[in-house]
């Protein structure tokens, strides 16, 4: 079958690699019919995830068509359409239990990188490097998804492909973020990033109830659509002070909820900047937190602030003064994919969370390579890639 | 020669892996002294698992195939939180020994709660350039359960 490899820093190929196949009772075999394109595919493009080997089928972010059973799985058939999340969960363990899927204790296969990296192992996910299991990726025609009843999902009729698609992982990573931050009706929420995971973090804190709702970037596009699409007011931080701005909304509170969509390689303007990049690029520092300390220092006193953004270990001056002196929750996560999907497309159903403006650009599987590229460099208006690897 | 660089490589990761666990730089990892060997080699090491003690009356095969040289302790865990099911070895062990030991607590705990272990192979993947840092990473992956701070 034809899939995207990773071949080395800022190099992908479409190749021919062998198809999967159920390996475990629990497992099923997809047809992939939509696999998008997520900001933290960027991280290990740029090398800043040193766990990747030349040949990795890359993606987690997908829906498909159910085309092969394993004999343990109840719940799924042949010919399901379903979408499925990103990290891949047991459904058994104690963190499964209680509704932490991320991490799992049971579906990282190689615990030892992560045990080492942060003391302990998270689960694995699907397409994104060894240090969390090694699982081929979604960039494929074909794909095994290891504990299906668990991970996936049956998609009602009445939801479009493309609106499906990203309940995998963009809406369910801000959904996690909004749940987990504690976003309640008449909050005032701030977001950081544009991207999709942004849009849909400021999107469903509307539908939670926030009374105001902040986006902050910098592409004019972006912001248009979390203006049009999430209801949003935005600042682009290249152009005002966003905490200024902030206090000058909220009576000179700031924000009740401050959520990172952003993660480790975050632009900054001027000096701060630089000097991020620079450390990142010394390995002095392997994560550039400039919108993380901005959150901080701009949350209200007894605030919460989300990190939704990926990180990898170390940052440096970060304002852990600010956090403790100014009694902030101070939380962050990866996606609880299964905890919030099903609520997911319910809101899909009936209308209230549409995603579809996100697929700005809709590609063959074979022009995957150039779909990075526009949506790397943020190009002609690039949001989303999407690729369909059977037409 | 390029064989046996690459060969070296991928041994190196699995070591650079062992390492990982106990490395002290500034500012990174804990402030605690670092326990020599010997003492690690000792420590009790465990998982819990989300199950009643019955369950693991009969040790689980993974952990019963390391015979008398081990010995187990099973206890309820705290909460609602299961079993905590620990091992050591009686006598002295060597790294060798303590990677097998993780990688049977951890499938143990796989078994009793999910009834089968993950597999991973034969996975899709394109071309596998043989480099030195990608052997490196292959070692390392492949040392990945046996290593850790279980």
């Amino acid at each position: 079958m034809r899939a995207v490899t990773w071949t080395g820093i800022n190099q992908l190929s479409v190749e021919d690699v062998p198809e999967p196949q159920l390996l475990n009772d629990h497992d099923v075999i997809l047809k992939v019919t939509r696999t998008t394109t997520c900001g933290s595919d960027l991280h290990l493009l740029s090398g800043y995830i040193p766990f990747m080997r030349a040949g990795d089928v890359i993606g987690h972010e997908f829906m498909g068509e159910v085309v092969e059973v394993g004999k343990g799985v109840r719940d799924r058939r042949v010919g399901d359409r379903v979408v499925v999340a990103s990290f891949v969960s047991c459904g058994a363990c104690w963190y499964c239990h209680h509704e932490l899927y991320s991490l799992c204790d049971n579906s990282n296969p190689n615990p030892g990188i992560t045990e080492g990296l942060w003391g302990q192992a998270i689960g694995g996910c699907l397409g994104y490097s060894h240090a969390v299991g090694g699982y081929a990726g979604s960039h494929a025609e074909y794909m095994r998804v290891p504990f299906a009843d668990v991970g996936s999902f049956v998609v009602p009729d009445g939801v479009p492909d493309d609106r499906a698609l990203f309940a995998s992982d963009a809406a369910s990573t801000a959904f996690t973020g909004v749940d987990l931050a504690g976003v309640q009706p008449g909050d005032t929420v701030a977001v950081w990033g544009a991207g999709a995971v942004g849009q849909m973090a400021a999107r469903l804190s509307s539908i939670v109830g926030a009374e105001r709702v902040f986006v902050v970037d910098r592409f004019p596009e972006r912001l248009a659509q979390a203006r049009t699409h999430a209801g949003a007011e935005t600042i682009d931080y290249t152009t005002t002070d966003v905490a200024a701005e902030l206090r000058e909304h909220t009576g000179g509170r700031g924000p009740d909820v401050c959520i990172e969509a952003v993660g480790m390689e975050a632009h900054s303007p001027g000096p701060q900047g630089a000097y991020d990049a620079v450390k990142q690029q010394l390995r002095l520092q392997t994560d550039r937190p400039s919108a993380v300390r901005e959150a901080i220092m701009a949350c209200r006193k007894g605030g919460s602030v989300f990190t939704l953004g990926v990180f990898a270990a170390m940052v440096d001056k970060f304002p852990l003064g600010a956090v403790m002196n100014k009694g902030l929750t101070l939380r962050g996560a990866q996606v609880h994919g299964p905890r919030y999907i099903p609520r997911l497309l319910e809101l899909m159903d009936r209308g209230e969370l549409v995603t579809e403006h996100l697929a700005t650009h809709v590609l063959p599987l074979e022009e995957a390579p150039r779909g990075y590229e526009l949506f790397k460099e943020k190009a002609d208006g690039c949001v989303r890639a999407v690729f369909t690897p059977h037409g | 020669m390029a064989n046996s660089l690459l060969s070296r490589a991928a041994d190196a990761g699995g070591a650079l892996l062992g390492r990982l666990q106990s490395v002290r730089l500034p500012g990174v990892g804990t402030a605690s002294a670092k326990d020599d060997p010997a003492t690690a080699a000792r420590r009790w090491r465990a998982v819990t698992v989300l199950a009643d003690p019955g369950r693991l009356t009969e040790l689980p095969a993974p952990l019963a195939a390391l015979g008398d040289r081990v010995e187990t302790r099973v206890i309820p865990a705290p909460g609602d939180k299961g079993t905590e099911l620990a091992a050591r070895y009686r006598g002295p062990a060597t790294d060798e020994d303590i990677g097998r030991l993780r990688q049977a607590l951890r499938e143990a705990k796989q078994l009793v709660e999910v009834g089968e272990v993950l597999r991973m192979d034969p996975r899709p993947h394109g071309e596998r350039a043989q480099t030195p840092g990608g052997r490196l990473l292959d070692g390392a992956v492949a040392a990945s359960r046996r290593e850790g701070v279980l």
